[in-house]
């Protein structure tokens, strides 16, 4: 294992921050290992993400505009990625630990035969062997999953857990050949996106998050979204307000939705379960604001303020606006 | 038509987990051992669509799990499932997820099915990788998170969740298929359902009757875990009483100022 491939996964050109993060892991991961660093991005728009992709320190980067992979599910991807990681031998591979990534990440598993670590915040390489670290039981615990050397192994990697840093000699771009003989039977027939232009919640270094607290959805654009704007980051939501239909299911975090490790988390009308608390508590600082001083999550934030959050949100929105200009 | 949904014996959730300094695994003694709460999703997904289909569609459950959990599975049959069939064997203990994979694959090819049901996460160290893995292994299609399903002239349809909104997706039978949570509520076991479940089969497989060719259990694991650390502790922070929406929005203000934050 000493060569390293990246999954850059993508639509129509536009990818996740975590892939130039992956980007530039890859090379350090290389040089420790002795190998090469590679990315694999397909489907349309490829072309023109690789040429940003280049500016990023890797050896090459293989590219195919194929628009099978956008009208087919998973399997055109996963057929490029054998191909691109059989021509390097047994490697190690880099995905994303997004919803797509797990299930490109876990077909990978069965088509290489290969070791799988998930969710991993850092790397240590210990003699010539690859150890992912990561954090598990929704961060009760932090491990340590070394892979076999002679065998694939993948990596999913957390988004916002690595440095993204461009620079390097330049990749060179080289057209990839689309496996031959393949059929594809997961037709995609409708592709919806929802909160278009936002800053993906995985990726957003403030996260703004509200709860049951809000009591309804109109708050969530009212008063969450001016303040997270003004911090330059993401809304988010608990569960029970997914679960009441004031947000999409996209923007939940915790146990049953999304992990987010941004610099600074505020918490607005959560109560702190810990189906809650397992999706945000690796963030840099958590601010909570909670009518209710005896809440859960007063135990592990770093700051709780006690008041009326409709009165508290517009204030501090406007604090924080005056403080940029 | 016949649907068969994977369920992973767990520690329940609702207790603290521990790992044991020695084996480098969750300490499960003591703990309750419970169906992994997002595969009752999926078996509520199996039983929706088999009163949807009709005629002979049945449910079969099936679990990878020591010999001794074997009645934990009556929770799923008490719910509406069928029939069951549970993997047992020393010989799988310590598999990761490729070894995990590869066995319940090659269990699932003698099980047979038309659509099978996976849960999209495991409450006990969860990776999201065993579907993919079980498709590839099974040479069927995968299709993932969906949220609602039908099976219309041979082949599956669902609306599926992604990372940015959410998809309309057709896929030919046999099939993998994970589910969302946004699926649908599991149902609770009726008194006539427990009562019919203690006459359920529970078919037993075991190591020599899949025919790998690959060892599996720790020693045939592509994984090691090498370590473990209780994460940075996180102490309680600071409480402050708001007088105010202005004196409350300072007093964060000044926070995030002194964290340097703004």
């Amino acid at each position: 294992m000493t060569n390293v491939l990246v999954y850059v996964q993508h639509k129509n050109g536009v990818t996740p921050k975590v892939t130039f993060e992956m980007a530039t892991q890859a090379r350090k991961l290389a040089d420790t290992l002795g190998g090469k660093a590679y990315a694999l991005v397909v489907g349309a728009g490829s072309s023109k993400l690789a040429e940003t992709l280049k500016t990023y320190p890797l050896d090459a980067v293989h590219v195919n505009d194929d628009a099978d992979v956008d009208k087919f599910l998973l399997d055109p991807v996963v057929d490029y990625l054998e191909a691109a990681a059989k021509a390097i031998g047994p490697a190690l591979l880099l995905v994303a630990n997004t919803l797509t990534g797990k299930d490109v990440a876990g077909r990978l598993v069965g088509r290489l035969n290969a070791g799988i670590c998930a969710d991993a915040t850092d790397f240590k390489i210990e003699g010539g062997k690859v150890v992912a670290v990561m954090p598990k039981f929704g961060g009760a615990a932090i491990t340590n999953c070394e892979l076999r050397p002679g065998d694939y192994g993948i990596v999913t990697i957390r988004p916002n857990a690595f440095a993204a840093q461009a620079g390097g000699a330049g990749a060179s771009v080289q057209a990839i050949e689309k496996p031959a003989g393949k059929s594809y039977g997961v037709v995609v027939e409708k592709d919806v996106e929802e909160g278009t232009g936002e800053l993906a919640l995985e990726e957003a270094p403030v996260v703004v998050a509200g709860g049951r607290g809000l009591g309804g959805p109109g708050p969530f654009d009212t008063l969450l979204k001016p303040l997270a704007s003004a911090l330059g980051g993401a809304v988010g939501a608990s569960r029970a307000a997914a679960d009441a239909g004031w947000v999409p299911y996209s923007l939940q975090i915790g146990q049953t939705g999304k992990t987010v490790s941004p610099s600074l988390y505020v918490a607005v009308g959560i109560s702190g379960a810990i189906q809650h608390k397992v999706g945000m508590r690796s963030s840099g600082t958590i601010v909570a604001i909670n009518k209710d001083g005896q809440s859960p999550i007063a135990e592990f934030s770093d700051l709780l303020v006690v008041g009326d959050a409709f009165a508290i949100v517009p204030e501090l929105t406007k604090l924080v606006q005056a403080a940029k200009s | 038509m016949k649907i068969v949904v994977t369920v992973k014996l767990v520690p329940d959730p609702n207790a603290e987990k521990r790992i044991d300094d020695g084996t480098k695994r969750l300490i499960r003694t003591g703990v309750e051992t419970v169906l992994n709460p997002y595969d009752e999703y999926a078996l509520e997904a199996a039983l929706q669509l088999k009163e949807k289909i009709g005629g002979d569609t049945t449910v079969t459950v099936f679990s990878m799990a020591p010999e001794a959990l074997k009645e934990t599975l009556r929770k799923a049959l008490a719910m509406g499932a069928d029939d069951a069939v549970l993997l047992s064997d020393a010989g799988l203990e310590g598999s990761d997820v490729w070894a995990s994979s590869y066995a319940i694959a090659h269990a699932l090819k003698k099980v047979g099915f038309d659509l099978l049901i996976v849960g999209g996460l495991s409450d006990d160290g969860s990776t999201g990788a065993t579907p993919g893995a079980l498709a590839e292994y099974l040479q069927t299609p995968l299709v993932t998170n969906a949220r609602k399903a039908e099976v219309d002239g041979g082949k599956l349809k669902i609306e599926r969740e992604t990372d940015t909104g959410y998809q309309d997706v057709t896929a030919p039978l046999p099939c993998v298929m994970t589910t969302a949570l946004t699926f649908g509520e599991p149902r609770y076991a009726s008194l006539k359902g427990i009562m019919g479940a203690k006459k359920k089969t529970i078919a037993a497989l075991t190591l020599g009757d899949l025919g790998l060719t690959q060892p599996v259990g720790q020693g045939g694991s592509k994984t090691q875990l090498l370590a473990f650390a209780p994460p940075p502790a996180r102490g309680k922070g600071r409480v402050i009483e708001a007088a105010d929406g202005p004196s409350g929005a300072q007093a964060i203000f000044d926070f995030l100022k002194e964290r340097k934050l703004v």
